[in-house]
């Protein structure tokens, strides 16, 4: 039972994760590896302002502040360019990838390679029969569940939220009709920083951080939008349930190790034989390629 | 002299693994993350060979790309049914997979080389013999400069000879508009499979020339760092031609040579070569999409 809650809140911190990947990649089909630069740079940002005897609300709000506007920076500098040059997905993904690249040795050059953490001392713990949670781990879930109990609301009831998903479905048609996709795209690309950071806190306050944390954090994202599948926004979230999970049977009875190993298999096994992933009806993968 | 043997040696080794990955992102249209992998193989491979079988250079090296060869089914099956974004992360799962089966095959205790423990696990394989070519060892720093200089030279004899070939325009032909190859009777998932045994093939044997140069090998010769420097040299030396992945190879090579010379502190040069090669990444995607030398835009 222990195991089955920790990997359902390692599950929740990644299903946020996936979103914010699925919330840039579903409208616009962008890649947005530079996401990992921006998982990886916000624990730092809440770590300075801590360390200059700021208090907790102030150095979280910089942390995400910080998230959003490089997210936006990405789009507004890089992929908006490349999308006027009518640039293939390749072209955005090698960008981003250099943009992650070259975020994460400032992050390096800054402040080192060496792990920090968020909270010193001991953590309080609470027992729920036979399971033990941590304080971080409560908080960890609870805002996590916040934040996709939000996004979803926002998602299905605001009026920017239907646009979001109808640029989804059909860009082209959304444009003919005269809305404004440059602006849908920046909110996007704004939600996804404000998710990504937002959770990069959450596990770091939980498990520390370091420089290097970033990229595996985003490919399991990534394997997690592909194996929910990646037409809808519940996609990612059931994908990144399913990879906590599966993370942690395979860290309990096989050895943690293998657990990339597992994980990369699910991901083969997926674009194999169910590429359009678990929540989607059926489709050849070429079909929207 | 022997510092620029040392870069000249490297540089050999690179323009190897240019030439090759110019097979598969300018002649195939694809990009791939593996090659990392499949040049840690060769390393691997060879170290086995050597240390364990007694082989020489050149039965080593055959080894190595006959089993890179075999393994790049790993990307070029997926290749056939996969195409862009997805193709490139089914090669990131194939590099992630190598680099853990290379750093977790190894059980404490047992003899380096047996099957229980083939690959040492994150201590690597210490002890590579230096090239032996029928006997004779090249154990100086000239020597091996001049066998990865002969070696290379081959390599880019034979690029040149099958990429100018009617089978390098076949792929040129896929790449451009595979529907178009297929309708004039030709297999362009065949191609693709030669192509990618070929490519993985070439960057074992310069795995296994990096393996005897510095007689060490470990897994972080698979790790992403490594897959992204050599897709860095292809993107920024351009592709397509035989010129653009040897521009590119020089470039990102000499670069941090220079970086030397110019007070950086050892610390921190490591960081700033990374950024440069981030930072040069963007700038060729925006303004420059074939690259400095090439002829194929990635765009």
């Amino acid at each position: 039972m222990q195991i089955f809650f920790d990997g359902s809140i390692n599950g929740i911190s990644l299903a946020v994760l996936a979103l914010s990947f699925a919330i840039v990649y579903l409208p616009t089909r962008i890649f947005h590896i530079s996401l990992a630069g921006i998982y990886a740079l916000s624990p730092y940002i809440a770590w300075t302002c801590l360390q200059k005897g700021y208090s907790w609300p102030i150095a979280a709000g910089c942390s995400i502040a910080a998230g959003i506007t490089l997210s936006l920076a990405c789009e507004i500098l890089n992929h908006q360019f490349l999308e006027k040059k009518k640039a293939s997905s390749e072209s955005h993904l090698v960008s981003s990838l250099g943009i992650f690249i070259t975020i994460l040795q400032v992050i390096s050059l800054i402040w080192g390679n060496a792990p920090k953490v968020l909270r010193t001392g001991l953590d309080s713990s609470y027992g729920l029969g036979t399971v033990v949670l941590t304080n971080a781990q409560l908080i960890e879930v609870s805002a996590s569940l916040l934040l996709l109990a939000g996004f979803f609301l926002w998602l299905k009831f605001g009026n920017h939220g239907l646009q979001l998903r109808a640029l989804a479905d059909n860009p082209t048609e959304l444009a003919l009709r005269g809305y404004n996709i440059r602006f849908l795209r920046l909110v996007s690309f704004f939600i996804s920083g404000l998710l990504c950071s937002s959770v990069s806190l959450l596990v770091a306050y939980d498990l520390g951080f370091d420089p290097n944390g970033g990229l595996s954090m985003m490919l399991l994202s990534v394997v997690a939008t592909i194996v929910g599948g990646r037409n809808t926004y519940l996609g990612p979230v059931l994908g990144g349930l399913c990879i906590g999970l599966l993370r942690m049977e395979v860290t309990w009875f096989i050895a943690a190790r293998w657990k990339e190993m597992m994980t990369l298999l699910l991901l083969a096994f997926f674009l194999f034989f169910r590429p359009q992933g678990i929540v989607i009806k059926k489709a050849r993968l070429e079909a929207d390629l | 002299m022997n510092y620029l043997l040392h870069v000249s040696i490297y540089l050999s080794i690179y323009f190897i693994v240019a030439m090759s990955l110019n097979i598969v992102v300018g002649y195939c249209g694809l990009l791939t993350m593996a090659h990392a992998g499949y040049f840690a193989i060769g390393s691997y491979v060879y170290a086995l060979a050597t240390v364990k079988m007694g082989l020489g250079l050149i039965p080593s090296l055959v080894l190595g790309a006959m089993i890179a060869a075999t393994l790049s089914l790993m990307v070029s099956l997926p290749s056939r049914r996969l195409k862009g974004d997805f193709f490139i992360m089914i090669t990131l799962v194939v590099q992630s997979l190598l680099f853990t089966l290379l750093n977790n095959w190894a059980k404490p205790g047992m003899e380096v080389g047996t099957w229980m423990n083939l690959t040492n696990g994150p201590f690597g394989i210490s002890g590579i013999a230096k090239p032996t070519i029928f006997g004779s060892v090249f154990d100086t720093i000239g020597g091996v400069a001049a066998i990865c200089a002969v070696i290379a030279g081959m390599c880019g004899i034979f690029s040149w000879i099958i990429l100018g070939s009617p089978w390098g325009r076949l792929l040129k032909s896929i790449r451009d508009d595979d529907l178009s190859a297929r309708g004039l009777g030709k297999d362009p998932r065949k191609a693709r499979l030669q192509a990618f045994a070929i490519a993985c093939g070439m960057a074992a044997i310069a795995g296994g020339l990096y393996a005897s140069y510095v007689s060490y090998i470990d897994p972080s010769s698979a790790s992403l760092d490594y897959s992204i420097l050599m897709l860095s040299m292809v993107i920024v030396g351009g592709v397509g031609n035989f010129r653009g992945p040897l521009v590119g190879a020089s470039l990102l090579i000499v670069m941090p040579e220079v970086l030397r010379f110019i007070n950086i502190p050892d610390a921190v040069a490591a960081n700033i070569r990374q950024m440069a090669y981030g930072l040069l990444l963007v700038i060729i995607v925006h303004f420059r999409p074939q690259g400095l030398a090439g002829d194929y835009k990635i765009e």
